[in-house]
C-alpha cells in the first residue's frame, strides 16, 4: 500500500538532468519566438496540414502514456484489484506530466491562445463541439491528477517539513483521503471521455480521412488504445525503474506478470475489433490495396499483434527484459495509431505536403525533457516509489545504490 | 498465477460495455436533425461558363475587406508582386485556371456559405457561427486559433495568418459589413460579366436552374444511374446543401474544377450523432461517475474493512 511509498534520495543535478534542463531551455527559447512570430515562425504547418506533430504526439501520445493511470485505476479501483497499488502512485505522476505537458503544447500552439480564458466562459461553450468535450475534460482531469499526486507531498511534509508544515500537512492529510474517492471517481470517468474524444475529433472530417481509420467507432478504438498504451507504459516504465534505481526499486516482477495478461487480452481485443467493425462497415477491401497510408495500417496491426502476444507468453513474463520490450511495442503501436489517425492518414486534398519541422520536433523533446526532469525529480523527493521490502522480490541492502 | 481469468474477462466486459454504448450511437443518420436552407439565406451563384479569368473580383474583395498585400508570388520577372496564387490568410477569393488540352474552364474560390456546416460545429466557443442571412461568420474575440475549422471544413476554406501574433481566421463573410450598406458582395458588384451574382440562395437556385433549362447544351450534367444526363448545380445537394452554388461548362466536372465529391448529407452529421447519443442530456457520463465512486467506496471500504482483520490476527 501506499505507506511503502518513499523518496528515493540521492543527488537531483546530475549531467543527465542538466542535458534536459539545456533542451528545455532551448524549447524555452523558441516558444518565446514563437510567441512574437507566429505559430508559422517555427513550424512547417500549412493550411491544409493545420495540426502537425504536436497534436497527434505531445497531446494525444504523451496522454496516451499518460493513461496509465486510468488503466491500472481501473483494475485497482474499480475491479477491486487492490495488489496493484505499488504501480498507481507513479502511474499517476506520469499522468499528471503527460496531461500537463499536451496541455502545454496546446498552448503555444493555439494561435490565439489568450482566447482560451473564454473555456471558463459556459454561456459562449458550443455544446456540438467536440475539441470543447476534450478541452473542459483534460483540463478538469489535469486538476485531479495533480489532486491525486497531493497526499505524496503532505507524507513528505509530515515526515520532514518545519514545525509549521507538519501541522498543515496533518490536518490536510486526512481531508484529502477522505475525498480521494470522490476524486478517483472522477478519474475514471474523465479519461472514459476524452480518450474516446480524442478519436471522434476525426469523424468531422470524412473526406478526408482514409476510409481504413475513418469509423463511427473512433472513439471507441481510441478508448481501447488508450488502455493498451497505459498497460504499455506502466509495464515498461516499471522495469526501466528498477534498472536505473538499482538497489533500491525492485521491478514488481510478479505484479507486472499479472498485468501483463490483462494487458495482453485487451490488445488482442483491440485487434480482433478492428478487423470486425471493417468488416461490418464493409471496408476490409481497403487493407489489400497497398496504396497511400495501408502498409502503416499493417505496420499497426503487426505491432498491436506483436505486443499482445509477447505480453501473454509465459517467458516474457518471466524476463524482464522481454517485458519491457512488450510494454514498449504496446505504447509504439497506441502511438502510431494515433499518429496514423492525425497526420498519415490524413489528405486535405491534392497538393497540401507536411513534414515536421526542426522548431517542431525541438518542441516535442523539450517538453518530453520537463517531464522526464520532473519525474525524476519527484520520485527523488517525494514519496512515489513502493521502495524496498513489501514489493515480491526480496528487498536487498547489499545490492549498490545509484 | 493469481490473475485472473476473472479480472481479464471483467476487463474485457467493461471495454465491451463501453463499446455497446457506442454503438448505439453508430446507427447513423437519425438522430442529428437536418438543416434545411433557411427562406432568407444569402450565397453567390458562380457560372463558370461566363468568366473571363480578369480576376476583378480578387482585387475588389482585397479592398473591400482590407487585406494585406499577398506575398504567395513574391517576384515575378524581377519585380515585386502583389497577386494571390491561392485563397490564404491575405486573401478571400480567387479566379483557378483548369486546363486539360485546349479546353479549359475558369474557376473561384472562397467560403461556400454551407446550409450546415462543419466548422461552426467544430468551434469550441461559437467564434465560428451564422448570423442573419445565414452567413457563416468569425467572431475574433471567441476563437482560440485551434484550426479545427481547418479539419473539419470538407473545401479547405478557413484559413489561418501562420506569420502573425494576432492571427486571424480569414473567410468569405460574404461582406456582411456592406450587406448593412445595401451594396452587397464586393466581387458580385464588380464582375463586368455577372459570372459571380448574389443574392438570397433560393432565387440563385432558380436562376441556375433557368440558365440550364434555356440552353441545357452549355452546362455540365452528371449521367445518372439509369444512364440519362442530369444537369447539375453544385451546391443544391452536395453536403447537405450550400448557399454558394455552382455551374460548370460541359465536360469539365465538379471536381476538375477542385470541388470535392461528397454525399448528400452536411459533412458532420455523423460526427453529430454519435456524439449527441453517447452524451444526451448528459445522463451516460453521470451514470458513469456514480457507478463508479459507489464501486470505489465499496472496494475501499472492504479493502480497510481486510486490512484490520489482518492486523488483529497479525496481533
Amino acid at each position: 500500500m501506499s505507506a511503502e511509498a518513499r523518496p528515493v534520495g540521492g543527488r537531483i543535478l546530475t549531467p543527465f538532468f542538466y542535458a534536459l534542463l539545456a533542451l528545455t531551455a532551448v524549447m524555452g527559447a523558441l516558444v518565446l519566438y514563437r510567441l512574437f512570430a507566429g505559430v508559422g515562425s517555427i513550424t512547417a504547418l500549412t493550411d491544409g496540414y493545420s495540426w502537425g506533430i504536436w497534436k497527434p504526439i505531445n497531446v494525444v501520445t504523451f496522454t496516451g502514456i499518460g493513461a496509465g493511470a486510468y488503466a491500472v485505476g481501473l483494475l485497482t479501483y474499480i475491479l477491486n484489484n487492490g495488489k496493484y497499488h505499488p504501480l498507481v502512485r507513479p502511474a499517476v505522476l506520469v499522468g499528471a506530466l503527460g496531461y500537463t505537458l499536451g496541455g502545454t503544447s496546446v498552448i503555444v500552439d493555439l494561435g490565439r491562445w489568450w482566447g482560451s480564458v473564454f473555456l471558463g466562459f459556459p454561456p459562449w461553450y458550443n455544446l456540438n463541439s467536440i475539441l470543447l468535450e476534450v478541452a473542459l475534460c483534460v483540463i478538469t482531469y489535469m486538476a485531479v491528477l495533480w489532486v491525486e499526486v497531493l497526499p505524496a507531498g503532505l507524507e513528505r511534509l509530515i515526515e520532514d517539513g518545519t514545525p509549521g508544515w507538519k501541522a498543515f500537512a496533518t490536518k490536510w492529510l486526512p481531508r484529502v483521503r477522505k475525498m480521494l474517492p470522490f476524486i478517483i471517481a472522477l478519474a475514471m470517468l474523465l479519461p472514459t471521455m476524452h480518450q474516446s474524444s480524442l478519436g471522434g475529433l476525426y469523424m468531422m472530417a470524412p473526406t478526408k480521412e482514409h476510409a481504413l481509420w475513418f469509423t463511427g467507432w473512433l472513439p471507441f478504438l481510441f478508448l481501447v488504445s488508450c488502455l493498451t498504451m497505459g498497460y504499455g507504459s506502466v509495464v515498461a516504465m516499471d522495469v526501466l525503474l528498477g534498472v536505473v534505481f538499482r538497489g533500491k526499486y525492485r521491478t514488481h516482477m510478479k505484479l507486472l506478470g499479472d498485468l501483463a495478461k490483462v494487458a495482453g487480452w485487451v490488445t488482442l481485443f483491440y485487434v480482433a475489433f478492428r478487423f470486425a467493425a471493417l468488416g461490418w462497415e464493409g471496408r476490409l477491401g481497403y487493407a489489400f490495396q497497398m496504396s497511400g497510408p495501408v502498409p502503416f495500417f499493417w505496420l499497426e496491426i503487426v505491432l498491436f499483434l506483436v505486443s499482445g502476444l509477447m505480453y501473454l507468453a509465459p517467458s516474457v513474463r518471466q524476463n524482464r527484459g522481454r517485458l519491457f520490450l512488450a510494454g514498449f511495442v504496446g505504447i509504439l503501436a497506441g502511438a502510431a495509431y494515433r499518429v496514423d489517425t492525425y497526420l498519415t492518414a490524413y489528405d486535405p486534398g491534392p497538393g497540401w505536403h507536411y513534414f515536421p519541422s526542426i522548431g517542431e520536433v525541438v518542441v516535442t523533446l523539450g517538453l518530453a525533457s520537463v517531464g522526464l526532469a520532473v519525474f525524476i525529480l519527484v520520485v527523488k523527493t517525494l514519496p512515489i516509489l513502493a521502495l524496498g521490502p513489501g514489493t515480491d522480490e526480496k528487498f536487498d541492502p547489499s545490492r549498490p545504490t545509484h | 498465477m493469481t490473475v485472473s481469468r476473472r479480472t481479464v474477462l471483467k476487463t474485457l466486459a467493461v471495454t465491451g460495455a463501453a463499446g455497446a454504448a457506442a454503438g448505439l450511437a453508430t446507427p447513423a443518420e437519425a438522430s442529428h436533425e437536418a438543416v434545411k436552407l433557411a427562406p432568407d439565406a444569402m450565397g453567390l451563384l458562380y457560372d463558370s461558363t461566363l468568366c473571363i479569368g480578369c480576376q476583378t473580383c480578387t482585387v475588389a474583395c482585397q479592398r473591400a475587406n482590407g487585406m494585406p498585400v499577398d506575398k504567395s508570388l513574391q517576384e515575378v520577372n524581377g519585380a515585386p508582386y502583389d497577386f494571390p496564387t491561392d485563397i490564404n490568410g491575405s486573401n478571400k477569393t480567387v479566379i483557378k485556371l483548369y486546363r486539360e488540352g485546349d479546353k479549359y474552364a475558369f474557376m473561384k474560390m472562397q467560403c461556400m456559405q454551407c446550409v450546415d456546416p462543419a466548422c461552426t460545429k467544430a468551434c469550441m466557443l461559437g467564434s465560428l457561427h451564422k448570423v442573419e442571412n445565414g452567413i457563416v461568420a468569425w467572431d475574433p474575440i471567441r476563437c482560440t486559433g485551434c484550426r479545427y475549422c481547418q479539419i473539419s471544413c470538407p473545401f479547405n476554406v478557413p484559413k489561418f495568418q501562420w506569420l502573425s501574433a494576432v492571427p486571424r481566421i480569414i473567410k468569405c463573410e460574404l461582406c456582411r459589413q456592406r450587406v448593412d450598406g445595401g451594396k452587397g458582395s464586393a466581387c458580385a458588384e464588380v464582375c463586368p460579366r455577372s459570372a459571380v451574382i448574389t443574392g438570397k440562395s433560393v432565387d440563385l437556385l432558380a436562376i441556375a436552374k433557368k440558365r440550364i433549362a434555356e440552353n441545357p447544351a452549355k452546362y455540365y450534367a452528371e449521367v445518372g444511374e439509369d444512364g440519362k444526363k442530369v444537369p447539375k448545380i453544385y451546391g443544391e445537394h452536395d453536403g447537405g446543401g450550400t448557399q454558394t452554388m455552382y455551374l460548370a461548362p460541359a465536360g469539365v466536372s465538379f471536381e476538375k474544377l477542385g470541388l470535392p465529391k461528397l454525399e448528400n448529407v452536411p459533412p458532420a452529421q455523423m460526427a453529430m450523432s454519435v456524439q449527441h447519443t453517447l452524451y444526451k442530456g448528459f445522463i451516460a457520463p453521470v451514470v458513469l461517475y456514480v457507478a463508479a465512486a459507489w464501486a470505489i467506496v465499496r472496494n475501499l471500504r472492504k479493502d480497510a474493512a481486510e486490512e484490520k482483520a489482518h492486523q488483529k490476527e497479525g496481533k
